[in-house]
């Protein structure tokens, strides 16, 4: 009995009336679509995708960078002797001046 | 329309569409407005509201075209029937649910007058109670009757797993057998 049930309700179920659409829904649709501008905003991953894309360099080119960045770094952050070389020297010429006053 | 567009499959379409072309969208909804506008019309049992709502989803497709992430989604219609059913939903929220069509025509002319009308009121009660069941059983039961997907296609588009789909579907044929006990 309860099979007898469960086919005919599945039979019910796939013989729902559905009313046939008009003709020209779809083109209708396509229609209304060209008169609408489309809005392009990406996601944020294939955004910045397509942003290192715009921006992309040979390899040679991001070496050079490299190197230049690095060296400018180095630079300042290697500490200035001269001037400590200068204050050594006055001192020591100072000293040799001390040594020639007369006695 | 140029040849070779209907060679194309859902995702190439997909890819030129979101690169704005028009005529790879027209192919789309040439091929597909049909089927989702029955599963519209499952829900809101009437056929404006349903192509209305079709037009909608496809607009918005149109206008929003990254909305669709082929990384992510597997399977167009797998996707979009998700989009059709909750444009529906949000429909029936916002709106009464419209009483069915008086004049609903015969199923099958060869019936006698008798069994036409007994068929008009199985189907009315049917959809009546079809419409009252809880949401996700009643998609359930759409997609896989209704549209002919695979249980596991209609488990895909409703972000279930199979298990979860088939109980809900064992649940909703329970209650409609249960409350359908007249006619069957």
């Amino acid at each position: 009995m309860s099979d007898k049930q469960d086919e005919k309700l599945d039979a019910m179920l796939r013989a729902r009336r559905v009313e046939s659409a008009s003709s020209d829904l779809a083109q209708r649709i396509i229609l209304m679509a060209q008169s609408l501008p489309q809005n392009q905003t990406l996601p944020l991953m294939p955004w910045l995708r397509q942003l290192f894309a715009e921006f992309h360099l040979p390899k040679p080119a991001y070496v050079v960078v490299s190197v230049l960045v690095l060296g400018i770094i180095v630079g300042f952050s290697t500490p200035d002797r001269t001037a400590s070389k200068d204050e050594e020297s006055a001192s020591v010429q100072s000293f040799l001046d001390a040594d020639e006053v007369p006695l | 329309m140029a040849a070779g567009w209907p060679d194309k499959d859902d995702q190439e379409l997909l890819a030129l569409i979101q690169e704005g072309s028009h005529q790879a969208f027209a192919e789309l909804v040439q091929r597909h407005t049909e089927r989702f506008y029955r599963l519209a019309y499952r829900y809101v049992q009437n056929r404006e509201t349903a192509e209305d709502l079709v037009q909608d989803a496809f607009v918005r497709l149109w206008e929003n075209p990254a909305t669709w992430r082929p990384d992510r989604n597997s399977k167009f219609t797998t996707w979009f029937f998700r989009i059709v059913v909750n444009l529906c939903l949000d429909w029936q929220k916002k709106k009464r649910p419209m009483p069915l069509d008086e004049d609903m025509p015969l199923a099958d002319e060869r019936e006698s007058a008798d069994e036409a009308m007994i068929r008009i009121q199985e189907q009315r009660l049917l959809e009546k109670e079809i419409a009252a069941l809880p949401e996700r059983q009643r998609t359930a039961l759409n997609l896989c009757f209704d549209e002919g997907l695979s249980n596991q296609e209609a488990a895909e588009a409703m972000g279930l797993n199979l298990k979860a789909l088939q109980s809900l579907i064992m649940r909703a044929k329970t209650t409609l057998k249960e409350r359908m006990k007249a006619y069957l």
